[in-house]
């Protein structure tokens, strides 16, 4: 099985070309910004430097947040052009699933596996898996403190934590006398994408965002008088 | 030449498919105003999900309707801005991703040039041509001399003409979007029964503005009310929204008039006014300016209603024009919120810097 695969939806921006466990390609940037402009040149050095012919894709996956709004809104316009214009289905991984795969497996025995990613406001997007990455909590926005005493209660022996905002996390943890240790990747890789698009089910409509959080909406400044 | 055309700037998301031969093949838009009704205005953040929801599906519907498929198509045009970067973004990427997936060269088009050249796709118009754009974001007058070459004689100074439509008609309790609705009201209205101002009317130069004519409606809408009392009855409001539509045509016409001037002192060839953009759908400002054409022995174009709005057959065929001339674009290109017709302009004191 053949697969494109790529992430814009936090301060990152990874794309890779992925068959049958071996990453034929795969590049990746750290970048708060720009992705819209970085991403289609990147897919297209990934897919030169694989030697791929896009007619042989069998999926295309990418990452549908939590993270981002303007990033992940890229990569999942971009991944669904692709998408209708190739004729191939596309399944949609979530970025926390995304990072917690990433942890290598030699940290997962007998571990909480915590994922925390910047939200660039108060909470942070959090999600558990147990030591087999099944997940323990759904994916969410809170703040620190409150999911971090959501996890005491797990009461695991060791909380391995990753994401962009671990650290931030593991202080209430390490605060309540918690086994904590914080690892790599802090962001997702279209490999990791790849590899975990390529086990799931297929989707019967193209993969939607993963916001958690309503869209702003600004009141107007001042009521109309009564007509 | 086929080309798929894409907007997403503001609050329609629109697909479309134009041939070479000014044949529109297909051409949807989606809607998001019930969206937006209950926030009063545009809720960029509302509009950017809605546009990534629906803009895959609709593009499958306009190749459907077309009957074409993407092997069929020469190129993909997408609005690349100005417009609200959320949606441009989605647009872009999506166009872009088609692109590249299938091999065609990509279009980023200035949404304004859709608008712009849109009179070329309904009409024979050849260039120049004095264009005045209208609609719920711009105010412009502008020298058309080419595919991608722009002279702006005027822009508004602080609101838009669609914008002091759309306050106007929230402030009479008339809903949005305002335009069709102050419209709708101003049909059985006197519009002399209030004299609103008229905005630079006889001051030098082209520029618009409509701030001071939208607070002088917020006035008379105070001073009405104490006098009648509340609500204000059907008559009212409806000799409200005629009176402050009749100021913004004589506004317009004015400053349209005065764009005449230059634009025949410059060019002794070019007869046509194009009037375009979503206010340009409204019929008495069409009346007006189509009056002020004949006395100045002019031809007014207006595109039909279904262009002037936003669409996307407009961007397909922008998209046309420039590849044409080979202008086409890189899968690297940047969305732009802010992308000015005529980059050569002065800047207006008190203008947004949109464009």
């Amino acid at each position: 099985m053949k697969i494109l695969a790529l992430d814009s939806a936090t301060a990152a921006c990874s794309v890779a070309v992925w068959a049958d466990g071996i990453v034929l390609a795969v590049e990746r940037t750290i970048q708060e910004r720009g992705q819209a402009e970085a991403l289609l040149p990147m897919v297209e050095r990934v897919r030169d430097q694989a030697g791929l012919d896009l007619v042989t894709i069998d999926r295309l996956a990418v990452t549908i947040g939590p993270g981002h709004f303007t990033g992940l809104r890229a990569g999942l316009a971009t991944a669904r052009g692709l998408s209708l214009a190739l004729g191939r289905p596309l399944i949609g991984i979530t970025t926390l699933a995304a990072v917690a795969a990433g942890v290598p497996a030699s940290e997962w025995p007998g571990a909480v596996i915590v994922v925390a990613l910047d939200s660039k406001r108060a909470e942070l997007y959090v999600q558990a898996f147990d030591e087999r990455l099944r997940p323990l909590t759904s994916p969410a926005a809170r703040q620190a403190a409150d999911i971090g005493a959501e996890l005491l209660r797990l009461t695991a022996p060791r909380y391995v934590l990753a994401g962009d905002a671990a650290d931030a996390l593991a202080a209430v943890l390490l605060a309540a006398g918690a086994v904590v240790h914080t690892t790599a990747p802090a962001r997702p890789d279209a490999a990791v994408v790849a590899a975990l698009a390529a086990v799931a089910p297929l989707p019967g409509e193209p993969p939607a965002p993963l916001y958690l959080h309503a869209a702003e909406t600004t009141s107007p400044r001042r009521a109309p008088p009564a007509v | 030449m086929l080309i798929l055309g894409i907007e997403t700037s503001c609050d329609e998301t629109a697909a479309a498919v134009v041939d070479g031969e000014r044949n529109i093949r297909a051409d949807i838009v989606l809607s998001q105003t019930e969206l937006h009704t209950p926030h009063g205005g545009i809720v960029p953040e509302i509009a950017a999900r809605a546009h990534l929801e629906h803009l895959d599906h609709l593009i499958g519907r306009a190749l459907k309707e077309a009957g074409v498929s993407f092997a069929d198509l020469s190129a993909v045009a997408a609005t690349g801005g100005p417009g609200l970067i959320g949606g441009v973004i989605v647009g872009v990427m999506t166009g872009k991703a088609i692109a590249f997936a299938r091999n065609l060269p990509f279009l980023a088009i200035n949404h304004l040039e859709g608008h712009a050249l849109s009179a070329r796709l309904s009409h024979d118009v050849e260039f120049p041509y004095l264009l005045l754009l209208v609609s719920g974001g711009h105010c412009q007058l502008l020298i058309v001399e080419g595919v991608g070459r722009y002279m702006r004689l005027g822009t508004t100074i602080d609101d838009a003409a669609g914008e002091a439509f759309d306050k106007t008609a929230k402030l009479l309790g008339l809903g949005y979007p305002g335009g069709p609705a102050i419209e709708r009201a101003a049909k059985s209205g006197d519009p002399a029964r209030f004299a609103f101002p008229r905005p630079l009317k006889g001051r030098p130069g082209c520029n618009f503005s409509f701030a001071g004519l939208k607070t002088a409606v917020r006035q008379q809408v105070e001073a009405t009310l104490e006098e009648e009392g509340a609500p204000l009855s059907p008559q009212t409001v409806s000799d409200l929204a005629a009176s402050f539509q009749e100021a913004v045509a004589d506004s317009l016409v004015d400053r349209t008039r005065r764009a005449i001037d230059i634009f025949r002192e410059r060019y002794q060839l070019g007869r046509a006014l194009v009037v375009a953009g979503g206010v340009a759908a409204n019929t008495r400002l069409r009346q007006r300016l189509s009056d002020l054409a004949d006395s100045e022995g002019m031809r007014l174009v207006a595109p039909p209603q279904r262009l002037c709005t936003d669409n996307a057959a407009m961007i397909a065929w922008a998209g046309i024009e420039r590849l044409r001339l080979g202008l086409t674009d890189g899968l690297d290109f940047s969305p732009r919120p802010r992308w000015p017709l005529d980059p050569n302009a002065p800047k207006v004191i008190g203008a947004g810097v949109k464009a």
